[in-house]
């Protein structure tokens, strides 16, 4: 396998979706930096509009939005694709909404404000963990 | 489990009906209210550092916190002082209606004068003097660039002028109309008519002309000319207004006045009003201030771009005439183009000289007149490399300070000396630079020095040689766009910074006041790293990505240009502004001195003012009524009898003494609460220190030490009065020596669950560096003797827990030590050598008489 396939491999379709442009302006760069591709939304509505479309590997919503809030968001995310992980953030962390985030399927709960380094470890391990399936299984196929 | 005080007060020690329950909670409570306002103060200015993400919501959110934290702060003080103090309750309304309405995004004339010298604007620039002036001013106060001597009609001059003459409400009527094309510019051109015609304040036109004299005076021009710029709010900005508003260049004072009216009046030009309404800017947005610079009768001239994706990779292009910078910028004639690399040496890449005709020089009657060009110059190379290498240094510093690519207007006097015109920032949205490929590349080679360590006090991209820097080293000696790397932070670099690509420190806080300064100066600055000095070689070429805390090796120039066409620069976007704006009318402490008489109430002017003022009154005040023993069934107020003139009144609410009810006086061994008794014979016992075999340092330091205490300090009125509030195995106390605060809290008995020790420092009046260094000294004993320490600044906080009763005594007398060891210590803090070596001193002091590491818990 040549590096560059490795590289694309090894990129993770991101979406991230928060009401508060300000979020979506600071998470595009960190992970584009990171070689991911990332799609942006500040609408909930339009953002379960593109899951319907195309699935991605990282979901970033935040929980409470007009129009859809952030768990039909990760309904949607994950009826789209069960791969797909999860992240939750948001500014009304209580104990009760992170409940409900984990038992729904989000990977990761985080209170905002938070910083740009803990997001970018949640997905280092996300983007780990998916290579580390993709080797077990390449290696059951072989 | 942590105790809960209020619980066990109220249940356990208080007879039913005393009356000093409810005061003493009324006073525990401002106290504790008043360390949640120092660590949300401190939380707010973390945030601006870059490394978090937060929103709108969290800043009304902090709003919110301060509103409640304030207002039940002055009414516990109103309780305890017996007061309605109506003084503190306006203030605290005004500071919160300013906040609301920063939040809810209404216009706040900000305070200032009306005309203000180009080189007296600072941190609130930007709303008074418009986009323009303040990065002119930006760059010629921060940067220290040549900008052209002057001075701006600010935005409340505007304001000022346009309600003299009733136009600020006729425009906001006016602006509806916009769909009736003709209509809506005849409403256009009969307002510019009246402000053409309008008259300025007297006060207005006297301060105008006031500062063009004392310009002229500077400068030494008997017949200064001057050029007219509008620099209105977002004008430049991210919303472009280029060429919509006016310009006038070789003004006299004649003409001055006039001119003013004319940039006014070009605010209302219809092109202009309506690109404003449609890009949705209400009327009140429209602030129109005029900057007023001395006229550069420029030889050369021209326009420099940064970045120039279409024409070439990793290049500049300028391009230059003769005479004035107008004829560049209109674009209309032929004129020389250089492509220059991006990277120092800055090599020329590329040239083209044209055969150049007419040049722009100012006219004799004002204005500015064509003139051909001499033949003998007519088709050489107007700029020499020399030039060209200044030119593209000075725009790489603009560059680098804003994160965005730059246009440059520039001119050269018949000196040959540099002067920036006019800054603006390029836009290459939604474009992919460096293209697709070579970033990851860049990045996958790139290889790691150390990552994840510290925090990020400025976020950004810095690309430079390592300058390590001793305590004693010069400052001038470090060499233009290096990255400092030092093991403490310290406030002196500040006068550097304007040279520097980066900072990184082994220890220091991302809220000190070097992070602060490197904020201002926008350097990236990662502290705290703990191995900087000992990972990075002097000289070594590195990348700092301060952002994610990465420190490349080699210079990715690529990860630099990634910054650059970020969709937005964390520093513009609307949310710092707001946190940075709210921040001033929340933090600014203007009550310094609690003896000084403007320690009053109406001199509080934010939140931390009030906070400041309750706080040392409260205890003040609790002392008076603990005093004159307003209580029933609860012992009085006594007064602690000790060679070391501490002022500390004892107030036993429990247990907590042993003591006749009648006397006013207490004894050290009638103190019989646990933790107060193990301070005081840390604080007292100073001789035991003195007879050990100790440092000659520390030795005469010591009695220096004890001497000045005690001759010049012997009046507790001077030293401020202090409070404890004890019971067996309770202490609250609070002191106040010279002028830095401690305030402890702890539970010291036999069940070492229950054990803590919760300790706070702040304040002191020396210089900023010596107070940094002192909590950095306070902050390193501490954490050697197992506290949980933060610095935010000034402050110290530390915790300590479920230490067996013998250890935390021990630990509470070495606090007494360090209390008293501290007192005068800022004094003596020259440099940051002496960190380290009053932290040894006191160690080995603390180790010889009362134990040490033997004593120290195995890490759990």
């Amino acid at each position: 396998m040549s590096e560059e396939t490795a590289a694309e491999k090894n990129a993770l379709r991101i979406m991230v979706l928060d009401d508060e442009p300000i979020v979506c302006k600071r998470l595009k760069p960190t992970f584009e930096k990171m070689g991911h591709t990332v799609e942006t939304f500040t609408d909930s509505v339009k953002a379960i509009a593109r899951l319907k479309e195309t699935s991605f590997d990282v979901v970033i919503t935040d929980l409470k939005m007009e129009g859809a809030d952030g768990i039909q968001v990760l309904n949607g995310a994950k009826s789209a694709s069960s791969e797909t992980q999860v992240i939750i953030i948001t500014g009304f962390a209580t104990s009760e909404t992170a409940k409900e985030s984990y038992s729904k399927g989000a990977v990761e709960f985080i209170a905002k404000p938070f910083k740009i380094g803990d997001i970018v470890n949640c997905v280092k391990r996300i983007e780990k963990e998916r290579q580390e399936k993709q080797k077990t299984q390449s290696s059951i196929e072989s | 489990m942590t105790l809960n005080l209020k619980t066990f007060l109220t249940h356990k020690f208080f007879p039913k009906g005393a009356e000093f329950e409810p005061l003493y909670h009324e006073f525990r409570g401002i106290i504790e209210r008043n360390n949640q306002i120092f660590d949300l103060m401190a939380d707010m200015g973390d945030k601006l550092g870059g490394e978090y993400v937060f929103d709108r919501k969290y800043i009304s959110d902090c709003a919110d916190s301060f509103e409640k934290l304030i207002h039940d702060q002055i009414t516990a003080y109103c309780v305890l002082s017996g007061r309605k103090n109506q003084t503190l309750f306006r203030t605290f309304d005004k500071v919160r209606q300013a906040i609301r309405m920063e939040i809810q995004g209404q216009y706040r004339l900000p305070d200032g004068d009306a005309v203000i010298p180009l080189g007296s604007l600072g941190e609130n620039a930007i709303e008074l003097a418009g986009n323009k002036m303040s990065v002119l001013a930006h760059l010629r106060n921060r940067l220290l660039l040549p900008v052209p001597d002057g001075f701006v009609i600010t935005s409340g001059g505007f304001v000022e002028f346009m309600q003299k003459n009733k136009l600020l409400k006729q425009a906001a009527a006016m602006a509806p109309d916009r769909e009736d094309d003709g209509h809506f510019r005849e409403a256009a051109a009969e307002l510019q008519d009246r402000i053409l015609n309008g008259s300025i304040p007297r006060k207005l036109s006297r301060e105008i002309l006031t500062q063009f004299d004392r310009l002229a005076d500077r400068l030494q021009q008997n017949n200064l000319r001057v050029s007219l710029r509008s620099s209105a709010w977002e004008e430049d900005g991210r919303a472009s207004f280029a060429g919509q508003y006016s310009t006038i260049l070789n003004v006299s004072r004649k003409e001055l006045l006039d001119g003013y009216r004319q940039i006014i009046a070009s605010a209302y030009k219809p092109e202009a009003w309506r690109y404003r309404l449609e890009k949705g800017y209400l009327e009140h947005e429209v602030q129109m201030a005029v900057g007023c610079q001395s006229m550069v009768n420029g030889a050369i001239s021209g326009v420099l771009h940064t970045l120039a994706p279409n024409i070439h990779q990793d290049s500049m292009v300028i391009n230059a005439s003769w005479g004035l910078c107008e004829l560049v910028v209109q674009g209309n004639h032929l004129v020389d183009t250089y492509i220059v690399s991006r990277i120092s040496p800055f090599a020329l890449r590329q040239s083209e000289i044209v055969s150049k005709e007419i040049r722009l020089v100012p006219g004799k009657e004002g204005n500015v007149v064509e003139e051909t060009i001499p033949a003998e110059i007519a088709d050489i190379a107007c700029l020499n490399p020399a030039m060209l290498t200044k030119l593209a240094q000075t725009a790489l510093r603009i560059e680098h300070y804003y994160k965005r690519p730059q246009e440059i207007e520039w001119t050269v006097d018949s000196s040959g000396n540099l002067q920036i015109l006019q800054v603006r920032q390029l836009q290459f949205r939604g474009r992919r630079l460096p293209p697709e490929g070579e970033f990851e590349d860049s990045l996958r080679q790139a290889r790691t020095i150390f990552g994840g360590r510290g925090f990020a006090a400025q976020c950004g991209i810095g690309v430079g040689r390592v300058f390590k820097i001793e305590e004693n080293d010069k400052l001038e000696d470090i060499p233009q766009n290096a990255i400092l790397v030092s093991r403490f932070s310290s406030p002196r670099y500040g006068s550097v910074m304007h040279k520097l690509q980066g900072i990184i420190t082994d220890a220091g806080s991302p809220t000190g006041h070097m992070a602060a300064l490197a904020r201002e100066y926008r350097i990236p600055t990662v502290v705290n790293t703990g191995i900087a000095t000992s990972m990075l070689k002097q000289g070594q070429e590195i990348t700092l990505d301060a952002t994610q805390r990465v420190v490349y090796e080699d210079a990715l120039y690529a990860l630099s240009h990634f910054e650059l066409i970020e969709e937005e620069v964390f520093e513009d976007s609307y949310e710092y502004r707001l946190l940075t704006r709210i921040g001033r009318l929340i933090n600014q402490l203007h009550l310094t001195h609690a003896k000084d008489e403007s320690f009053t109430p109406a001199a509080c002017r934010t939140y931390h003012d009030i906070a400041q003022f309750i706080r040392v009154k409260a205890v003040d005040l609790f002392i008076r009524i603990s005093e004159e023993s307003k209580f029933k069934n609860m012992s009085i107020a006594r007064r602690l009898a000790s060679e070391i003139p501490l002022g500390l009144l004892v107030v036993d609410a429990g247990d907590g003494t042993d003591c006749p009810q009648v006397s006013d006086r207490i004894e050290p061994v009638q103190i019989k609460s646990l933790p107060l008794k193990a301070l005081l014979e840390g604080l007292i016992e100073l001789e035991m220190w003195a007879t050990t075999p100790v440092s000659v340092n520390l030795k005469s330091f010591m009695s220096s030490f004890t001497r000045t205490f005690c001759a010049s300090l012997a009046s507790p009125e001077e030293i401020g009065r202090n409070l404890a509030v004890v019971m067996k195995n309770y202490m609250d106390i609070n002191l106040r020596l010279g002028y830095h605060f401690t305030v402890m809290d702890a539970y010291l008995s036999e069940t070492a669950e229950d054990n803590y020790i919760n300790f706070r420092f702040f304040g002191g009046v020396t210089d900023l560096a010596r107070r940094s260094r002192r909590a950095l000294f306070i902050a390193r004993v501490l954490e050697y003797f197992d506290f949980v320490v933060e610095i935010r600044g000034d402050l110290v906080t530390a915790r300590l827990k479920k230490l067996a009763l013998r250890r935390m005594q021990k630990r509470m007398r070495m606090l007494g030590g360090l209390i008293g060891y501290t007192r005068q210590l800022d004094a003596s803090m020259n440099s940051d050598q002496d960190i380290t070596c009053h932290v040894e001193n006191f160690i080995k002091a603390i180790k010889s008489t009362i134990g040490g590491d033997n004593e120290r818990r195995n890490s759990s």
